[in-house]
């Protein structure tokens, strides 16, 4: 792996300015392009860009929000009789028309992300697959609306009443794919984009950041709907025929395989995708079967050999382009130190109060009415043998699970049964047992996800760049830099988490639960697979946790920790509670000894 | 009488479709969206070596159920192994649809577009049954659907091999460790599953006519059914197909042909919705797992 940090600038500049150029060019071309070229390769082109704004719409959902869904081409082809309808029988202007395909489009979606907060992938391909087969039945069958098998012929396409000629459709159509390019590059490069990734690589832990997956899928479903809804309304005002059979599976086998080329979830994986699988058939004058076996072979092939496909490939050659320019720009920042996350204590003296809480599992009680009290600004360890419920009992408070009985009580406030991203609102972070960091996102982007509840820019701020997304942005990423210099990682900021040590990985998990800026850090097994030095480096920052007045609850194995750090310890067995106090007085209690070392202690 | 019959054969095939999907998702948590491909598949090599060949029915079957377990066996050798962790990964959807797409066309290519006629069994010959003409093929179909059924729940339950699929189904990676090869256990429910995706095309072929897209809306119709049944569950495939294919058969007399095949898509869609563990599992299933499992 090539090695880039923060020192990286000058390379990432030196891209850029090729980039630049590349940019430049290719504008320039797609311009002059109608001037050069012949009619059929003018037709062409006009096919080309309005399924790379299909490709773009598609990958929004499938490839950053990773919902794969077989339906692109219903939708394409609602979105085209929706806008052709309008256009045709209904006699009205093209772009109303476009607003109708978007709306179709819209309601689609939600038929499919309907269910798509609960199942898992299979399910979703599944359903959309039926919508794909009852959106032909339907155009295929209500022959009063659509005109059936024959097709529907639409009038000439014309925009405020002047006919358009082939070179005008060929602007309009770019100039919609410029407007689209635009939109995605707002909405990927802000926290949204983000957020949809996030979502793809972890739901649990992105509802410990804040996120609430079922409304991202939904909207993430819902955007790309209507991205290629406006495609469809363009296609059928362009080609001024359409019929059921363009629709069918073969398109979403199409759609399908331009991501699968160019890379899922990128800016440019669509057009390159689009501009190969186009390509490819007009080269060898192939016979329909034969350009489908191709189809089939790159699917399985790039599927295994080349998952992040084409832009995939190149992002991992030249890590440089993707560095942060946020972090690049640091100038001269006032040295950083925990006080920042200081919090005040006022509110009730037990920050966290847990009564008769239980959670049953079909026969087996996981936790019985277990009661537990963590003092403000205290580190709480939570200890027990294997299988005595502490994570779940920490499922049941962070909202990872819900209890069968009892309450949770926070800061005064009842939370019991609140989802997670409500929690980080209320002031919960939290880690896991096992690392859940973004593996698509890196070091620092991780770290920014913690902050991101504190994001105010909405969507159109997003997409406009807007002065308040620019400041926001910049303060999260210098503030997520400064929260891995606390932790001693801000080196590994561009790096993927993946490549990162397991210790490491763990103090990135708590550098983006300090993000989230909590009043209570619940902590899962920190120290599992850390070796000594980072065993002393972690109790040393849990320590300065606990300084600036974050209380901390943590479940630990490593006893030298447990008892060098802890203020108060809990110990349940088989879901009870069994004894609590001071570290003093637990590490003497008879009981403990008894749960830990499996009969009654007679020396020691 | 005659739409309830049917109704069953059609839903037989259904079952047929959606247990061989069972076999295959209940070892390794996928959907082999190739299915419909290997059955077509079943049905265009068993035609051939009739035709072509002059086989008889039963051997020119028996080359068949060869063909399509050979066919599952690459397939999960090319579209599946490599992938490794295949919850994690969904690219087997993607891999499994390129499989369809090459098994589809590579039919065109071989058999070309003309829909073929298929030999029914016992030469098409009726029986009258209170008062309905009833096609024997169309009792046989329900009866070798249910045999299958009866022979595939008696293994899982009471062999060796079945013990071994349940536990592989359960917990691939604790079985591995207590001496069960997986992956073997995972090939050969694939090459069963191409077996019964044989049988169950050169049973369907005289009604739809063997063709490269007969398999096209039955195929989507399996996953239907194995929907409604749940995942895996032997018994719920059948009940899904049976319950799919008698909606189907009673419905159409009120409704056009098209919209009656649109009818299963949304059972399914529903199913999916509120039930996604299947109409067999309402309510009790998958309750009790733990959630710190997930963690």
């Amino acid at each position: 792996m090539p090695s880039f940090s923060t020192e990286t600038c000058p390379l990432r500049k030196k891209y850029s300015l090729w980039f630049t150029i590349l940019k430049l060019a290719l504008l320039f071309i797609c311009l002059a392009f109608p001037f050069m070229a012949g009619n059929y390769y003018l037709r062409f082109a006009i096919v080309l860009f309005i399924y790379i704004i299909v490709s773009i719409g598609y990958d929004i959902s499938s490839g950053y929000c990773g919902m794969l869904t077989l339906s692109a081409a219903a939708i394409f082809g609602a979105g085209a009789y929706a806008s052709a309808i309008t256009v045709t029988t209904l006699k009205m202007p093209f772009l109303v028309g476009m607003l109708v395909a978007m709306v179709v489009t819209g309601l689609i979606s939600f038929l499919i992300s309907l269910p798509a907060y609960k199942v898992k992938g299979n399910y979703l391909a599944l359903i959309s697959l039926g919508i794909l087969e009852i959106v032909q039945r339907i155009l295929n069958d209500w022959t009063s609306l659509t005109h059936g098998a024959a097709g529907f012929f639409l009038p000439p396409w014309s925009i405020f009443g002047m006919n358009l000629t082939d070179y005008a459709k060929y602007y309009v159509i770019f100039f919609f794919l410029i407007l689209i390019m635009l939109f995605e590059w707002g909405l990927i490069k802000s926290h949204w984009g983000r957020d949809f990734i996030a979502v793809k690589n972890d739901e649990i832990a992105a509802s410990g950041v804040g996120i609430n997956n079922r409304k991202f899928k939904v909207i993430a479903l819902l955007i790309s709907s209507m991205i290629i809804g406006v495609a469809g309304s363009l296609y059928a005002s362009y080609s001024e025929f359409i019929s059921p059979d363009t629709f069918g599976f073969y398109l979403t086998i199409f759609i399908l395989l331009t991501v699968v080329i160019g890379g899922t979830g990128t800016l440019s994986g669509p057009a390159i995708g689009v501009t190969i699988v186009m390509i490819i058939p007009e080269f060898f004058n192939a016979s329909p079967d034969l350009k489908q076996i191709v189809f089939g072979g790159l699917l399985i092939i790039l599927t295994q050999v080349m998952p992040g496909g084409i832009t995939g490939r190149i992002k991992e050659r030249f890590r440089a382009i993707d560095d942060n320019r946020h972090i690049e720009n640091l100038g001269d920042r006032p040295p950083i130190s925990f006080e920042k996350y200081r919090v005040n204590a006022d509110g009730p003296e037990n920050i966290l109060e847990v009564k008769n809480l239980t959670r049953r599992f079909g026969g087996l009680t996981a936790v019985g009415n277990l009661d537990l009290e963590v003092k403000r600004g205290t580190v709480h360890s939570l200890i027990g043998p294997n299988g005595a419920g502490k994570t779940t009992t920490v499922n049941l408070i962070t909202g990872i699970d819900k209890p069968s009985e009892g309450s949770v009580i926070f800061n005064g406030e009842d939370i019991t049964g609140m989802e997670p991203f409500d929690l980080v609102k209320r002031g919960i972070a939290r880690t896991y047992q096992h690392v859940r960091l973004f593996k698509d996102l890196r070091v620092i982007d991780n770290v920014a996800m913690g902050g991101r509840i504190y994001y105010t820019y909405g969507l159109a701020g997003a997409i406009f760049h807007s002065r308040k997304k620019r400041k926001e942005e910049k303060e999260a990423y210098l503030e997520a830099y400064d929260c891995l210099k606390l932790i001693g990682l801000e080196s590994k900021s561009n790096f993927d988490p993946g490549s990162l040590s397991t210790g490491q990985q763990k103090l990135v998990e708590i550098a983006r639960a300090l993000c989230e800026k909590p009043k209570l850090m619940v902590l899962d097994e920190p120290c599992a697979g850390l070796n000594e030095t980072e065993v002393e480096e972690l109790s040393e920052i849990i320590k300065k946790i606990r300084d600036v007045g974050i209380t901390v609850l943590m479940i630990e194995h490593h006893m030298s920790i447990v008892m060098g750090i802890s203020d108060y310890i809990t110990v349940i067995d088989y879901g009870k509670k069994i004894a609590e106090g001071t570290t003093a007085e637990v590490s003497v209690d008879p009981v403990v000894r008894k749960a830990y070392l499996g009969e009654e202690v007679t020396a020691c | 009488m005659q739409q309830l019959i049917f109704g069953l054969a059609n839903g037989s095939i259904y079952a047929l479709m959606a247990l061989a999907i069972g076999m295959v998702s209940s070892t390794t948590g996928i959907v082999n969206f190739a299915h419909a491909s290997v059955v077509m598949m079943g049905a265009m090599v068993s035609w051939w070596m009739m035709v072509i060949y002059g086989l008889s029915y039963i051997p020119a079957l028996f080359v068949a159920i060869a063909v399509s377990i050979v066919l599952n066996i690459v397939m999960y050798e090319t579209c599946v192994k490599k992938l490794g962790d295949l919850q994690d990964n969904v690219g087997w959807i993607i891999t499994l649809f390129g499989a369809s797409i090459i098994l589809d066309n590579i039919a065109r290519m071989l058999f070309g577009t003309e829909p073929q006629a298929f030999p029914y069994l016992f030469g098409g010959k009726m029986v009258t049954f209170f008062g309905a003409n009833i096609m024997l093929h169309e009792l046989m179909m329900i009866t070798i659907a249910v045999v299958i059924g009866v022979v595939y729940q008696t293994i899982i339950k009471k062999t060796r091999f079945g013990r071994a699929v349940r536990a592989v189904a359960f917990r691939p990676a604790t079985s591995e460790l207590m001496g069960i090869k997986s992956e073997k256990i995972i090939l050969s429910c694939f090459a069963m599953a191409g077996a019964v995706a044989a049988i169950g095309g050169a049973l369907i072929a005289p009604i739809t006519f063997a063709s490269y897209t007969m398999t096209y809306s039955i195929g989507l119709k399996g996953f239907a059914a194995a929907v409604l049944g749940g995942f895996g569950n032997t018994k719920g495939a059948f009940i899904g197909g049976f319950i799919l294919g008698l909606i189907e058969a009673f419905i159409s007399i009120f409704v056009p042909a098209g919209i009656k095949d649109s009818i299963s898509f949304v059972i399914m869609i529903i199913v999916i919705i509120f039930l996604p563990e299947g109409i067999m599992s309402a309510k009790f299933f998958n309750r009790n797992l733990s959630a710190a499992e997930k963690v």
